[in-house]
């Protein structure tokens, strides 16, 4: 059976290997061979300390690791090229089913490329000696044994968690701590610089080879020493692991083929009309809160940015700098806004009720504007008051007054503005899958949020930083009451003119998807391919050259550099620690030039976001004039007539 | 002597819809009289959703107009909205609230009064056994359950004329009665309903007017006696819609 289906998945493969997805394949198969090389360079290079490559080549490869378990859960899916669902129905035992299909997880293009990072081990054993290098080649495939394994087993069960209230709270503390790790990164930066001088702190050293990500190093070390329990010992130990992982992943197979998950609590207690009351702008904030409080991902969405707001603020205490704390809850309020800018989008067809509804456009928007502020706002206030008394930074207090009102009115106005404009269609909840991996955001969307969100704080922060203190919490105030007013009344003009438009966009995206989950769409699997699925398809750019989408995400990636970390933290710093100052480059000039670098820094960034942006919309039309051109040159169509034919039925 | 011919309950005039190359929907004219209990049917794919999705305002048409009791439903869409109740077909639902509340809410959004709200809701669901499911989400009901509340939101504010879509599809044989018992009373006391379907037996013993659709038109309406002229609605319809008996050559392996 193994036979079968690696057969099976290689003929996928295959078959994807055309056009667009083998540029793909391929540009992912070269990004990682170039991230492999880099490794067996750290083992090779000259470091100034003995025994230095042994300790970076054991923090790579926890990266590796790290990569391999939590990446699917970050990206999306993980390798779902054959999935097991399709072979259910075959007489295979579910455990016999899990075992082939783990077979099948080692072909692929990660696998190879993961398994040259680890010829590493060798490289690095080579100079302790032979015994050591002998000892290497074994465990370099022990090494990718585990990794596989144990990635398909961490997926599955957060995949199962993430049906549950507490999988959707560690879903969100791992995606928005590793998230706002990036952007704090360099707070870790002189630690970085002592390490590769001086070598690693022993505590550090110790903790690379504790996890078993650096058991390969140990039993290389060991068997240099001639410690041969030792040298034994560890790599029995990834083995023994590995069949853990592999129990665990196929008793959550069965699990996964027998089970449907509900994606959220029953209403608890009777909930009689007796208790629902009010006109219509209540009746919606009723029925959000409901909803909120019984939808796990609008939860999880909450828990995320509640935790990004903490460790992007928290985390430069580590190197002393306290001057973030006030403002967890400013970066709170500008998250819940950003990923709560797709309300309609979330919710699917339903808006037909709101469109059958006299007069329910207005009462509809207006009541998502204040049940998001009833959730919100409240605790933006507590996270902005109480780090602030805790961590004296009284300063802090005009610039609060000013940007607390002014984002959480702004973020108001601009979620329902951007949910009615921008709406992005999802399945319609009672059609998806209970696994919110598979619904994951749109980040073009949650980008273009995060700008406009913090656009709306503009004149309150232009207040406070060129006029008197006291005049920015009048403009803070006096901004977001009106942006709440203003844009929320656009809105609601635009849904009541457009409300069967956006009913139209819903139904056509719903049945297209759920044509996708009903039969065996391959094409759509193999883009996920290598574990990374970046949403192309949603984003709607799938076929654009990959010259052009290439842009597109350096463009988003790179941007936050001279924005975030060159321009908006070096402005809020003082002057001190020459070592970490030496980071910024507004602190590299003279002093005089100091704010014209943080400008420029800032307008580059934001000019890239604009590129972005712009290749973008260019990639969009690309892609649908390459969707057309395919379709005028294809003799027979399968996929279009039946999305119009479910649309008249 | 006259009468004057009173307003009909819904009219279509010339409306179109197209989904790219695809014609969904072509110039179709349709009247339902007032009071009447009128069935569409058609086979799939033949525009029966697409159609009444534009006659209700739902899904904007490319061309043409639709009235219900005179009222333009693209020109005075509130006033129109006012006089219907809808069970569109394939829709979602507020997924995440019972039913009770699904019902609360938009009892209350539409401006009427709570206690009649609370008052309705309840009659509703226990006529539909909906309230034994009292603290079950809409999104873990089943395909019936799903269609009765659906029913039931377009009932609760008491429509002069209904729109179904497919009302009667995935609702089990008990619920089914209960449902044709509503309906007929609701037509006996003055209302009108409009139905698709493609369940024949089921149209002719509850309509008292048809029409048939195919291929994005209309070609035949009118009393459903007029309509079947003689024959039963079945072969009627298949002669109109033109369809393909199965020859005895195919599929032989099939049993063997």
């Amino acid at each position: 059976m193994v036979g079968i289906l690696i057969r099976m998945k290689l003929a996928v493969l295959r078959h994807s290997m055309t056009g667009q997805r083998a540029a793909d394949m391929i540009g992912g198969g070269v990004l990682g061979l170039v991230l492999a090389g880099g490794t067996i360079w750290l083992a090779l290079h000259d470091w100034p300390v003995d025994g230095l490559p042994l300790d970076l080549v054991g923090a790579a490869f926890a990266i590796w690791t790290i990569g391999w378990l939590f990446g699917p859960v970050l990206f999306g899916g993980g390798d779902e090229t054959l999935r097991p669902e399709h072979l259910a129905l075959l007489p295979i035992p579910p455990r016999r089913l899990a075992t082939g299909l783990l077979a099948v997880a080692f072909v692929g293009v990660a696998p190879v490329v993961s398994l040259v990072a680890f010829t590493a081990l060798i490289v690095v054993a080579l100079p302790v000696g032979g015994a050591a290098a002998l000892v290497a080649v074994p465990v370099v495939f022990l090494q990718l044994l585990f990794v596989v394994l144990a990635s398909r087993f961490v997926t599955a069960a957060l995949s199962t968690l993430m049906r549950a209230k507490i999988g959707a709270i560690l879903a969100a503390v791992i995606s928005g701590g590793i998230l706002a790790l990036t952007h704090t990164g360099w707070v870790l930066k002189p630690t970085i610089q002592y390490a590769l001088t001086a070598g690693f702190p022993e505590n550090l050293a110790d903790w690379v080879r504790r996890l078993p990500s650096g058991w390969g190093i140990v039993a290389v070390e060991a068997a240099g020493r001639g410690d041969w329990l030792l040298a034994l010992a560890a790599p029995a130990g990834l083995a023994v692991l590995s069949v853990l992982a592999m129990l665990g992943w196929s008793a959550l197979l069965v699990r996964r083929l027998s089970h449907r998950g509900a994606s959220g609590r029953p209403a608890r207690g009777r909930t009689a009309a007796q208790q629902i009351r009010g006109g219509g702008v209540r009746a919606v904030i009723g029925r959000e809160l409901r909803t909120a409080s019984r939808d796990l991902m609008r939860f999880h969405y909450l828990v995320f940015s509640l935790v990004y707001a903490l460790a992007f603020c928290l985390l430069p205490l580590l190197v002393d700098l306290p001057i973030f704390v006030p403002f967890i809850g400013v970066a709170f309020g500008i998250w819940a806004a950003a990923i709560s800018a797709n309300l309609y989008g979330e919710d699917g067809t339903v808006i037909w009720q709101t469109v059958l509804t006299p007069g329910a456009a207005r009462k509809d928007v207006r009541g998502r504007q204040l049940a998001w502020l009833l959730l919100t706002a409240p605790a933006v206030v507590v996270l902005s008051v109480v780090p602030t008394l805790l961590s004296g930074q009284t300063w802090a207090w005009p610039w609060l007054a000013a940007l607390v009102p002014a984002l959480i009115g702004g973020g108001a106005g601009v979620i329902v503005l951007i949910s009615v404009l921008r709406p992005v269609p999802m399945t319609d909840p009672h059609k998806r899958s209970g696994n919110l991996l598979e619904n994951g955001t749109d980040f073009t969307q949650v980008l273009l949020m995060l700008v406009l969100v913090a656009a709306t704080a503009a004149p309150a922060y232009l207040t406070v930083r060129y006029g008197p203190d006291w005049a920015g919490a009048g403009v803070g105030l006096v901004t977001g009451i009106l942006l709440a007013w203003l844009l929320g009344d656009l809105a609601a003009k635009h849904l009541e003119a457009t409300g069967p438009d956006l009913l139209a966009t819903m139904r056509a995206s719903t049945s297209r998807k759920s044509n996708l989950s009903g039969d065996v769409d391959w094409d759509q699997i193999t883009a996920s391919l290598g574990g990374v699925d970046l949403g192309e398809s949603r984003l709607g750019i799938d076929r654009a050259s990959p010259a052009r989408r290439a842009v597109i995400y350096v463009c988003f990636t790179v941007c936050w550099v001279p924005l975030v970390a060159q321009g908006v933290v070096p402005a809020f710093l003082k002057y001190g620690d020459p070592d970490r100052d030496s980071w910024f480059v507004a602190r590299l000039v003279p002093e005089a030039l100091h704010w014209p670098v943080v400008g420029v820094m800032v307008a580059l960034g934001l000019g890239l976001i604009a590129v972005g942006f712009y290749q973008l919309r260019v990639a969009r039309a690309e892609s649908r004039q390459a969707a057309v051109d395919q379709v005028g040159r294809a003799p027979v169509l399968t996929r279009q007539p039946e999305k119009v034919d479910e649309l008249n039925h | 002597m006259t009468t004057p011919t009173p307003t009909p309950a819904l009219r279509l005039i010339g409306l179109s819809k197209a989904f790219g190359d695809k014609r969904a929907v072509d110039h179709v004219d349709l009247e339902v009289p007032g009071g009447s209990f009128f069935g569409l049917v058609g086979p799939n794919g033949a525009g029966k959703t697409t159609s009444l999705s534009m006659a209700v305002g739902l899904l904007r048409p490319d061309s043409g107009r639709a009235e219900i009791f005179g009222v333009d439903v693209w020109a005075d869409p509130v006033r129109a909205k006012e006089l219907i109740g809808v069970l569109p077909d394939g829709l979602g639902m507020p997924e995440r609230l019972t039913g009770r509340e699904v019902l609360s809410y938009l009892g209350l959004l539409r401006g009427m009064e709570p206690e009649a709200v609370a008052k309705r809701s309840q009659e509703l669901l226990e006529v539909l056994e909906l309230d034994r499911a009292d603290s079950t989400l809409v999104l873990e009901y089943s395909t019936g359950m799903r269609k009765k509340i659906g029913l039931a939101t377009a009932l609760l504010h008491a429509p002069k004329l209904l729109v179904l879509d497919e009302p009667l599809e995935a609702v089990d044989p008990v619920s089914a009665a209960t449902i044709k018992v509503i309906l007929q009373r609701f037509v006996a006391a003055g209302g009108s309903v409009v139905f698709s379907s493609h369940v024949m037996p089921v149209v002719e013993q509850l309509c008292d007017h048809v029409a048939v659709v195919t291929g994005g038109r209309v070609v035949a309406s009118g009393p459903l006696d007029e309509v079947r002229g003689g024959s039963s609605l079945e072969n009627r319809f298949v002669d109109l819609v033109g369809g393909q008996p199965v020859s005895a050559g195919e599929l032989s392996w099939l049993a063997s």
